[in-house]
Formats: C-alpha cells, sequence, structure tokens
C-alpha cells in the first residue's frame, strides 16, 4: 500500500482512540508518553498495524521516545522508512 | 542447558525456626504459607522520573521496565529472598533474573518473559530487550511461540500428565533448564505491572502462584491514584500506585520480606537510584538471631 501522509495520519489517530475515553481526545500533536497513554500494548499494536498494512520494519532499537512521542513523530518515522514512490 | 540453582541448598542453621515449621508441615495441615504485603509508592517521583528520561533518552521507559530494575536490585542486596524450594529444600538462584507478563499481541492471552541477570542490566538495556521480546512475539515469531502452540493442541489428558510428570521432577530434583519453556524457572519473582491506562484501582490484590515452586515472590503494580496528605500546616494533592508482595513463609518471614519490600518501594519512590550499581548484599539474619 503506497503511503499517504494524511492516511496514514488518520489511521494511527483512529487506532489510539480506539483505546478508551482517555484516548479519544488525542490529535496528532498530543504528547502520548508525558500524557501516560502510550503503554506497552498501544505501543506494539502501533508498530505491528504499520508494519502489517504498510509493509515498514521496525526493530527494538526504533523503540525509542522520539520516533514515538506522538502520532506525528510516527508518522514521520514511518514515512522516512517507507521506499520513496517511483517516479513515472 | 542451564543449572539456574546453586549446587548445595541453603543450610538449616540460615533458615529461620517459624520458616522452618511451614516448611516441614505435614501436608494433614493444610497450611497456607502465602503472605502478601501490600504498600504504596510514591508516583509522582517516578513519572517525573520517566519523564525526563523519555525526554533524552534512546529507548521508551514504562514502569514496568523500572519494577524489573529495582525488584532485581533489591534481591542483589536480600539474596536471602532469591530463592526457590525443591521438595522441602531451598535453594538459591544463581543470577537474578525477573520474569514480567505481558499481553500477547497475536494470542490476545498473557505471555511471561524472563529478563535474566536483571540487577547487572541498566534501566535502558531491560528496556530494549522487553521491547524486543515482545515484537517478537506480537509477529508469532517469539522464541516461545511454537512450543505454546503445540502446548495448546495437547488434549487436556496428556496436559494434565505432562504437568505432572513435569511438575513431579521439578518438585524433587534441582532440574538444568533445558527449553525455551522452562528458562522461566530461571528466576524466583514474578512482577506485574497493572497500571495501564483505564485500569481501575487496586484496593486488595492477591497474586496467584504459578503451579510452579520457582515462582517465589510476586510484586504487582496497581495504577495511579490521588492521594491527599498533610504537609505543613495543610494539605497537598499527591499521586500513589498501590503495590502488593506475595511471598512463601517457608522461604522468608515477615521481617525479612517487610526489609526487602521497603528496599523495592525506596527505589521506585527514589528512582534515581534506579541507576546504581546493585548494592552489597545484606547478610540474611541467622535461624537464632531471628527468634
Amino acid at each position: 500500500m503506497s503511503l499517504d501522509k494524511h492516511h496514514l495520519e488518520a489511521d494511527l489517530l483512529a487506532l489510539v482512540r480506539s483505546r478508551g475515553a482517555d484516548h479519544a481526545r488525542v490529535d496528532a500533536d498530543t504528547d502520548l508518553i508525558d500524557g501516560g497513554l502510550l503503554d506497552s500494548l498501544l505501543l506494539t499494536d502501533l508498530i505491528l498495524h504499520v508494519e502489517e498494512r504498510y509493509g515498514v520494519a521496525f526493530d527494538a532499537g526504533d523503540v525509542s521516545p522520539a520516533n514515538f512521542r506522538s502520532v506525528a513523530t510516527m508518522v514521520d518515522l514511518v514515512l522516512g522508512r517507507s521506499p520513496a514512490p517511483q517516479s513515472a | 542447558m542451564k543449572w539456574p540453582l546453586q549446587d548445595r541448598p541453603v543450610p538449616d542453621d540460615r533458615i529461620p525456626l517459624y520458616n522452618r515449621f511451614y516448611l516441614h508441615a505435614p501436608r494433614a495441615s493444610h497450611v497456607d504459607p502465602t503472605m502478601v504485603w501490600g504498600t504504596e509508592i510514591d508516583a509522582d517521583a517516578l513519572q517525573v522520573f520517566l519523564r525526563e528520561r523519555n525526554r533524552s533518552g534512546k529507548v521508551v521507559l514504562t514502569t514496568a521496565h523500572a519494577l524489573i530494575r529495582a525488584t532485581a536490585l533489591a534481591l542483589a542486596q536480600y539474596p536471602a529472598l532469591n530463592v526457590r524450594l525443591v521438595g522441602r529444600r531451598i535453594f538459591a538462584f544463581r543470577d537474578v533474573s525477573i520474569r514480567t507478563a505481558f499481553v500477547h499481541r497475536r494470542t490476545g492471552e498473557i505471555d511471561v518473559l524472563l529478563v535474566a541477570a536483571a540487577d547487572q542490566k541498566s534501566l535502558e538495556q531491560i528496556g530494549q530487550e522487553v521491547w524486543q521480546r515482545l515484537l517478537q512475539a506480537g509477529r508469532g515469531k517469539g522464541p516461545r511461540d511454537r512450543d505454546r502452540g503445540r502446548l495448546r493442541e495437547t488434549s487436556p489428558f496428556w496436559f494434565r500428565q505432562l504437568l505432572r510428570m513435569y511438575g513431579f521432577l521439578d518438585r524433587h530434583f534441582r532440574l538444568p533448564s533445558v527449553g525455551r519453556l522452562d528458562e522461566l524457572r530461571g528466576g524466583a519473582a514474578m512482577v506485574n505491572d497493572l497500571s495501564f491506562p483505564g485500569a481501575p484501582p487496586i484496593r486488595s490484590y492477591k497474586p496467584t502462584r504459578f503451579p510452579d515452586p520457582s515462582d517465589s515472590l510476586n510484586l504487582t503494580l496497581g495504577a495511579i491514584e490521588s492521594k491527599v496528605v498533610a504537609r505543613g500546616d495543610g494539605f497537598a494533592e499527591t499521586h500513589v500506585m498501590p503495590l502488593f508482595v506475595r511471598a512463601d513463609h517457608r522461604l522468608v518471614d515477615a521481617y525479612q520480606l517487610g526489609r526487602f519490600v521497603a528496599a523495592v518501594r525506596d527505589l521506585l519512590s527514589h528512582p534515581e537510584r534506579l541507576d546504581a550499581p546493585a548494592a552489597a548484599p545484606q547478610a540474611a539474619p541467622t535461624a537464632a538471631a531471628s527468634e
């Protein structure tokens, strides 16, 4: 699946917001770590969701606060890892 | 193949007399040696510490990682608790290894992983190791996943026979750990972080003991709660996390357990101490001194 920034952001936001009332008001720039919203299950789900849906692979070394602080930083990480679109 | 236990059992003169009452109680007495100590830790200090570390660190750190490290350091300080039963003898573990429970993302079940020699690893090393195992399990490529799959397919009858046979050998012999499933027998303590977002407050919690005598201790951390405390002439709001510790009176008495719980509580309430190397072991009280 090709990666579109807005589609990816909406997809990850939907996954985060589905976690319950505390997560329902999260936006792309919400600090998930400082807000105590990023537990191990959500983080693992986010990584595996991206791997399965977009084919972007991660390892344990990628699980850094800089990469997973917010949905926006995750989107940047995924876009930076995905293959560049083929030019026509 | 690895022998997780020391060669010789703890000598009788190191076992407090009241522990020996429980240790040698006849089965007909139906004695319950389980003790649970509930306390609370300063959640504000731990949260500030984790926020700071997550601001500049290379690994996302959570309360679970802090609990693993704190438990390992406290066990290194009080090695008399880093033990298990084999029959009616007590053996010390060679390493301070900690088990922790997690939700297996692929199966939706609880699974357990072992952080070996956790007292020798930094908080970041523990964090990275745990994340690696969680991701492997989530992909269905964890080292234990194939074995778990085979066990799940085993009929209830053979499952029971397997448990009986393995349990008999494990209860009576100082077995080596030979595979991925029984590597979990390499540690005395299981930690459980139930402070996930949305978890209800815990007033009381009695962790079960896994049907395996190596599960000597369990430490469970609950969700953050607000509390009003007297401070100076007034009142202030503070945040705490409940901590429940389950122990076995055949292995430790309430005094030993209290000192251990105090060490864990101190480390989690002053989390900067989690970065210090393991403290020198405290001598276990002799049987005569504890009477």
